[in-house]
């Protein structure tokens, strides 16, 4: 090791409280970048080898009826490779131990050997055997772990109209049901939604199908356009009530997959990005004082011989060390964080198995990333010391020029101590070093707002989609849409107080080159119950003519109020019309749409019909109006709000709190570590004057006083730009992670600016303490014979 | 990149003269600023310099003395004039070869002794060993100073004299052909400046160093070969010694 070197390693020493808070600000956007990304990784990876060992289509398709001779004609369309036919049907179930009457959507198996394509995975138990004493029946693990069910358990299903037991034969996966929700629904409900597949002949008899079916998927031949063979498919199922083919961006599972990558993919740039930046930028503080401090030091290397490059390199490498303690440090928390979070995952998504795999270009990346930032940080200040010429540098530094503070000099002076008014003097003097430190403690701030903004988001969401939105008990749906009149039926349940229908009908929306499928709903003008809310949270009353929509829908189909909207109709006499945008809707879950109950029956031309009804039902009635649901098979589904509440709260509001405690961490660390960083610099500056005032009589109160006051100054007048600051990061990355499935709206609450001023001022505070106290270590004598 | 000093004839002997100056200068000024604010450091120096000689330089403060070495040392470039070091002209010479000038060729002791406070003497004197061409090693550096048995003590840890003697070390290590001190004893009592001196006396006289020495001090003139004084960044009075003093032999 080379004496200059050694130098290096002891000045470390001195310097290692600073250097370690920089590593640790460093550490923290490394690791979530490296989380973050990994989760990314392992999302993919997984799915991809999931969707390829499952052979997971690639075209999808709903139909009324064809005859099974038509999967030749399909398979026959230039550019699919194979094809699956089947029959999917939706069923109302009544499962042991569940009060309401449950929902299952029933898949066939094919009669002889595997599907072709969708795959599933046997997790426990077996598939159905066909034609066996009892009928059989294999359940999608995530309704089989909320309801604790094994194989062998029984469980009734109303197949058209005829309840019979089925024997639980297995519990399985399928690509098709990674993220498994009602249909239309952004939100998973396993405890009323299921999956189920048994053998082609018993499902197809049930429902007088045998012989035909009602739901495609096709893969494509290498090179194929999806576009293309959708629309033959299209062509070949018309006759057979087609309701219209589509490709794995608008299957509902694929989609939300797809989605939470984009999340992940957005928090992996964004936070990184304001962390490493703070990094470079306390890089450069410590660095810029650090070669204050050596001003002498460097003009003797450089009388002596030392070139230029030795002398940069030098001061280049200690940001170096920072960066190497950063890394490692970082690697450790992202691996660790990482492989906690990875099963997180398991609330939403089903995977045969989901495993922390680490992005190893990730790791390269945040080497060259914090390296760049930390150079970024230390070039400035290296450059100088290397300009410095050194007979310039053996001469001392001009003394400071004071002058009375701005408030002094108008007149303020009498209201303030002596040291205070050193302290105000002291920040002016230096307006630059005072400005970044205070930039510096806003960004303190400022970070701290952010993960406390998901999680108020988060709260608001809650509150906002079940207390303002959706005011119902339970929402009642019927197994095919009745006439007008079943809403008297619903009335007479026992315990409800009030009923309002609703209609919905799946439709696929286009406008230009934009796809989405998704259920209108038809509602009343200005229900009570399930109400229509804009951005400003007031109701919209639902026009005679045109559709309300999602904002990020109309934001995704390039449209605006006053547009008109293609709206392909999927269901009963299939059509396309034109309709016009009335306004826009705030939601944060999912997308949907709006129109009059009466427009859109006109729509359907099939005369006044609903689909069910959402309903107020009194408490004290429960369990008798829940009876009486299940005892009604024309009613197929039964939601109850509070239920599907408590599933946000336990998946997507636990896992996004669980990233919120990460980052809330992180960002308390950094605010420390920036805040602490400030006060020794500030005190390595100024121990030589300060040291300078205690032998010209002051005392040591007095003299921690100006120091003190120094930041206490400069930390209120950062504080207010920290909350600016802070709320324009949390715009910008909720921004960064809104998707079709959630977005978080900005909220911004006074708890939250509350929580980031406590923090920053117990920081401040912890920080004035423990430069008070190394002020009173300073060795007088030698603070006034040397430097440092 | 040539090594600039190659071209540049070998060492003498010790204290042999010859009649080639070290450095010759002529006409050498320095001024610092633009127009209102300039200042003239030098306003016209002349002198040559001999290998073997103990010069001192004499002068108010704000003289110029300062200014002068640091254009000796290859700190610093002129603003016009003649500059040359062995006939090779220091004036023209680039960052890349002044740092290899100051490297090989001079050795500097400065009024604030500017040691490295996180090395031990030795490692001070290690520091630029190691960039030498063919440097003593550490230990005879520090013996020649008399500081063998302080070789592991921090900066902190030794006097003002002794600081200043490490620093002497630190410049003799790479044997170099001038010794330039800018005030070394300004910081220090009569009894450490003297045994500082004779450090300096000692390097001159064993390895027929050219000792360049700043100093306000006119006592310590006794001790060189020659006196410039500087008035106004002009030299104004040039004397020689017939018989140098001994630095112990100096009264304050
Ligand atoms: N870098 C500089 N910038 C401006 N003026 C300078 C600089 N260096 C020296 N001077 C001025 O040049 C004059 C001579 O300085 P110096 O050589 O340091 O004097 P001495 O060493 O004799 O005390 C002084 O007036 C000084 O202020
Ligand atoms: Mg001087």
């Amino acid at each position: 090791m080379s004496h200059l070197d050694r130098k290096l390693l002891r000045d470390l020493r001195g310097l290692k409280s600073q250097a370690l808070a920089v590593a640790l600000v460093m550490a923290c956007g490394l690791a979530m970048m490296i989380t973050t990304r990994s989760l990314m990784l392992s999302l993919e990876s997984t799915r991809d080898a999931y969707y390829e060992q499952h052979r997971f289509a690639e075209v999808f398709a709903r139909l009324k009826r064809a005859p099974l001779a038509v999967r030749d004609q399909l398979a026959a369309i230039p550019g699919v490779a194979a094809v699956q036919t089947g029959i999917s049907m939706q069923v109302t179930l009544d499962v042991p131990g569940l009060a309401e009457p449950a929902v299952g959507l029933l898949n066939s198996l094919p009669e002889r050997g595997t599907p072709v394509l969708n795959r599933p995975y046997v997790r426990a138990g077996r598939l159905p055997a066909g034609r066996t004493a009892v009928s059989e029946l294999a359940v999608s693990e995530a309704f089989a772990d909320v309801h604790g069910l094994k194989p062998g358990a029984t469980l009734a299903a109303i197949l058209n109209g005829t309840k019979q037991t089925f024997r639980l034969s297995g519990i399985v996966l399928s690509p098709e049901f990674v993220f498994e929700a009602p249909p239309g629904s952004a939100l998973p409900d396993n405890r009323t939604y299921g999956v189920f597949w048994m053998p082609y002949r018993e499902l197809a008899t049930a429902f007088q199908l045998y012989g035909a079916f009602n739901s495609v998927s096709i893969s494509l031949a290498p090179g194929a356009s999806e576009g293309e063979v959708v629309a033959a498919v299209d062509r070949v199922l018309a006759p057979y009530g087609g309701r219209g083919a589509y490709g794995r961006d608008n299957h509902p599972s694929n989609r939300r997959v797809d989605d939470e990558i984009r999340v992940l993919q957005g928090l992996s740039v964004a936070f990184p990005l304001v962390f490493l930046s703070v990094a470079a930028f306390m890089t450069n503080a410590v660095m810029s004082r650090q070669i204050a401090l050596q001003r002498e030091q460097i003009a003797m290397l450089k009388a002596c011989g030392f070139s230029n490059r030795q002398v940069g390199f030098h001061y280049f490498k200690f940001s170096l060390v920072i960066v190497v303690a950063g890394v490692v440090f970082g690697i450790a928390a992202g691996v660790f964080l990482g492989r906690q979070l990875v099963d997180m995952y398991h609330l939403f998504f089903r995977f045969p198995e989901l495993g922390f795999v680490l992005d190893t270009r990730v790791l390269v990346a945040a080497v060259i990333v914090s390296s760049l930032a930390a150079f970024v940080g230390v070039a400035g200040a290296v450059r100088r010391a290397v300009r410095l010429p050194p007979a310039e540098a053996m001469r001392p530094e001009a003394p400071a020029s004071f002058r009375p503070a701005l408030v002094e000099r108008l007149g303020g002076a009498r209201w303030f101590s002596p040291s205070f008014r050193m302290a105000l003097r002291n920040i002016e003097r230096r307006p630059i070093r005072s400005g970044l430190t205070c930039l510096a403690l806003a960004m303190a701030t400022g970070i701290l707002i952010v993960p406390n903004s998901f999680r108020d988001g988060v709260a608001y969401v809650i509150d906002f989609q079940w207390d303002i939105v959706q005011r119902q008990t339970v929402t009642l749906t019927l197994v095919e849409p009745g006439p007008a009149r079943a809403l008297a039926d619903f009335k007479h349940l026992p315990g409800v107080v009030h009923a309002e229908p609703f209609r919905y009908v799946p439709v696929e929306f286009r406008s230009g080159p934009v796809l989405r499928r998704l259920a209108v709903q038809g509602l009343p003008e200005r229900g009570t119950l399930s109400r229509v809310i804009d951005a400003s949270t007031v109701q919209i009353s639902l026009p005679a003519r045109g559709i309300v929509m999602s904002a990020k829908l109309a934001e995704i189909l390039r449209i605006r109020p006053g547009d008109e909207v293609t709206v392909r109709v999927l269901e009963g006499r299939e059509r396309e019309v034109r309709v016009p945008i009335a306004a826009l809707a705030e939601d944060f879950a999912g997308m949907a749409a709006y129109m009059e109950l009466g427009a859109l029956n006109r729509l359907m031309l099939d005369g006044d019909r609903i689909s069910g009804a959402h309903v107020v039902v009194a408490k004290g009635r429960w369990p008798e109006f829940l009876d009486a649901v299940k005892n009604t098979p024309r009613i197929a589904g039964c939601v109850i709000k509070d239920a599907i509440r408590e599933g946000f709260r336990k998946t997507t509001a636990e896992s996004i709190g669980l990233l919120q405690k990460m980052y809330a961490m992180f960002a308390t660390i950094v605010a420390f570590g920036i805040i602490y960083n400030s006060a020794r610099i500030s005190l390595s500056e100024r121990a030589r004057e300060l040291a300078t005032l205690r032998v010209l009589g002051f005392s040591r109160g007095e003299v921690g006083a100006v120091l003190v006051g120094e930041l206490v100054v400069l930390t209120v007048a950062a504080l207010p730009l920290g909350l600016v600051l802070g709320s324009g990061f949390a715009k910008g990355i909720l921004a960064g992670v809104n998707t079709e499935t959630v977005r978080l709206p900005l909220v911004l609450t006074p708890s939250n600016y509350a929580f980031a001023i406590l923090v920053v001022a117990t920081a401040s505070a912890l920080s004035a303490l423990f430069a008070a106290r190394k002020l009173a270590e300073i060795n007088l004598v030698s603070a006034l014979k040397a430097l440092d | 990149m040539a090594d600039p000093l190659a071209s540049l004839p070998a060492r003498p002997g010790p204290a042999v003269p010859v009649r080639e100056p070290v450095f010759h200068v002529r006409g050498l000024a320095r001024r610092y600023g633009e127009g209102e604010a300039a200042v003239t450091a030098l306003a016209g120096v002349d002198l040559d310099l001999y290998a073997g000689e103990l010069i001192v330089l004499l002068g108010a403060s704000g003289s110029g003395k300062s200014t002068l070495l640091n254009q000796l040392g290859g700190l610093d470039s002129p603003s016009e004039g003649v500059l040359e070091y062995r006939g090779a002209n220091l004036a023209a010479f680039g960052e890349a070869e002044l740092t290899v000038f100051r490297r090989d060729a001079v050795g500097f002791v400065f009024q604030a002794y500017n040691l490295i406070p996180s090395l031990t003497a030795r490692e001070n004197v290690a520091l630029i060993t190691e960039i030498c061409r063919a440097p003593m090693v550490p230990e005879e550096a520090l013996a020649l100073v008399g500081l063998a048995d302080r070789m592991n003590h921090f900066p902190a840890q030794l006097s003002g004299g002794e600081q200043q003697r490490v620093a002497i070390a630190r410049a003799i290590a790479k044997r170099p052909e001038v010794l330039l001190c800018d005030e070394p004893t300004g910081a220090l009592d009569v009894r450490t400046g003297i045994t500082v001196l004779e450090a300096v006396e000692r390097i001159n006289r064993e390895l027929g160093t050219l000792a360049v020495i700043i100093t306000h001090n006119a006592v310590m003139a006794d001790m060189a070969d020659r006196i410039f004084t500087l008035s106004d960044g002009r030299i104004v009075n040039v004397r020689a010694n017939t018989r140098r003093a001994a630095a112990r032999e100096l009264k304050w």
